[in-house]
């Protein structure tokens, strides 16, 4: 069992995160078939992992549910309107399921109508905390906070348009702190982060670290 | 006194930014849009595809309902541009939300331009699976989308029938809304097939790809609402975009009254409290 359990997927990990690298850089056809194989592949276990998804979503509304913990009407909403959005699209405008997915009926309607206004609604509200967040703590206490402050309010003014009818500057000036600094932030950012991810796939593809079959990297 | 404006009602600022945005958005009120550097290069890259014959962009579209309103003028600003050129698109996407939205682009578009499904553009399905999908486009794109969104073989698609991969298509252009761009495109695509690709995203993204548009792997960049605005007065057909500009200047400009405001009371605060401590 230990085999099954813990060698095995140890195994697997080393045998295709090598033949995964070594397949992106040979041009070769053989190799190429490999790959189209394994994205196929790649894209079943993916689609898997909305079924994981889904189970675990339903489970967390439905014990909330039925431990009637405080707020779970709403949890009975999520799950009242994930079964309408369901039956329509199990219903797909009179065709079944398994037709291609029709052009109008009520799952449109909804998505358009419903799912669209109220996902927006939510992000657009993000306007009004981050005004009341900037308001209460965006303070030049240090000389590092007040650099941010100058960068950050020309950057707001600059990416406007009030911007440039204010001065030519301020455009200019918020193009240049993208530009340069954030460029250099970035950059640096981006390959201490791409490095840090290769390492940690040589660790997990050299059985270093194990975690992910339970029971911590021994 | 000045104090209590260190503890205002957070109320006070919601409505100050309610009136910002509503004002604008239901008054005449117009700033001038400029276009940018990067917003332009996209542009001009449509301009010369547009005097090749039978040239095929692809469009990703990789967001979702919560950022519709900052993604959905730039997709229409392509379309209209890319219709308006008669240059064809291939439309996929790689978010489970946004085949809605990109059917509501394509349709709308399409008839203002009366382009004709399967001859002028198509539409394939949302396909799980992220950047392996693109993997799978860059070795045989009927792998990835055997049939379209409609149920259509692609290979009967006239639009679709001669594409084998990702390198048949002349201009790849990613809308997203995650790390479609950073993550899926650029390396398992831009960088291993060698495509010309640029992409629009969400104003917060836009600071991250900056590296990639130094380095030559993005052709330009929309970033955020201010983009799909620069693209509408590129196209000369402002729309959804140029009218929230306004509402976004007046906006900004609120919040930094209120946080001019709320360090000038800070500063004034920390002065008194080190004097009185003298």
């Amino acid at each position: 069992m230990l085999f099954l359990t813990r060698t095995l997927p140890v195994l697997m990990a080393f045998a295709f995160g090598i033949v995964g690298i070594a397949i992106f850089y040979i041009p070769h056809t053989g190799a190429q078939d490999v790959e189209r194989e394994l994205s196929l592949w790649l894209r079943i276990v993916s689609a898997f992992a909305y079924f994981l998804g889904l189970f675990s979503l339903l489970s967390l509304h439905w014990d909330k549910i039925r431990q009637r913990v405080a707020g779970w009407g709403y949890n009975l909403v999520a799950l009242t309107s994930f079964g309408i959005m369901f039956l329509f699209v199990i219903h797909n405008d009179g065709v079944g399921p398994f037709a291609a997915q029709a052009k109008e009926g009520a799952y449109q309607w909804m998505f358009k109508y419903v799912h669209v206004p109220c996902s927006a609604t939510m992000f657009s509200m993000l306007a009004f905390f981050i005004a009341s967040a900037a308001y209460r703590t965006f303070r030049a206490r240090s000389a590092d906070a007040a650099i941010l402050l100058v960068a950050a309010l020309t950057l707001m003014l600059g990416r406007v348009p009030i911007g440039a009818a204010i001065s030519e500057t301020i455009p200019s000036l918020a193009e240049w702190l993208m530009e340069v600094p954030n460029l250099a932030a970035k950059r640096g950012i981006l390959l201490g982060v791409s490095l840090g991810a290769i390492a940690t796939s040589l660790r997990i593809i050299f059985g270093i670290e194990r975690s992910y079959v339970g029971g911590g990297d021994e | 006194m000045i104090e209590r404006l260190l503890t205002i009602d957070r109320r006070v600022i919601f409505l100050f930014v309610f009136i910002g945005v509503t004002i604008p958005l239901l008054s005449e009120f117009r700033l001038p849009v400029r276009p940018t550097e990067h917003v332009t290069a996209i542009y001009d890259k449509i301009e010369l595809l547009a005097q090749q014959k039978d040239a095929v962009v692809l469009l990703s579209f990789s967001y979702g309902a919560s950022t519709e309103p900052e993604m959905q003028p730039m997709a229409m600003a392509l379309l209209r541009h890319l219709f308006s050129r008669n240059v064809k698109v291939v439309a996929i996407s790689l978010f489970p939300e946004a085949p809605g939205l990109a059917q509501q682009a394509l349709e709308t578009t399409a008839e203002e331009f009366d382009k004709k499904y399967g001859d002028d553009y198509a539409f394939m399905p949302y396909k799980p699976g992220t950047y392996s999908v693109i993997i799978n486009m860059g070795q045989k794109f009927l792998d990835a989308f055997p049939k379209d969104n409609w149920g259509t073989q692609t290979n009967e698609i006239p639009l679709t029938s001669n594409i084998t991969n990702l390198t048949d298509f002349d201009f790849v252009l990613d809308l997203a809304a995650g790390d479609s761009i950073e993550f899926w495109w650029l390396p398992f695509g831009q960088e291993k097939y060698n495509l010309d690709f640029a992409a629009g995203c969400t104003a917060v993204m836009a600071p991250d790809l900056y590296p990639f548009l130094q380095s030559g792997q993005m052709v330009g960049l929309i970033g955020g609402l201010v983009g799909a605005a620069e693209y509408e007065i590129l196209i000369n057909h402002p729309a959804g975009a140029s009218a929230g500009m306004s509402a976004q200047s007046v906006t900004h400009v609120i919040i930094i009254i209120f946080i001019l405001l709320g360090n000038a009371v800070y500063l004034t605060t920390r002065y008194k409290e080190r004097n009185s401590r003298k």
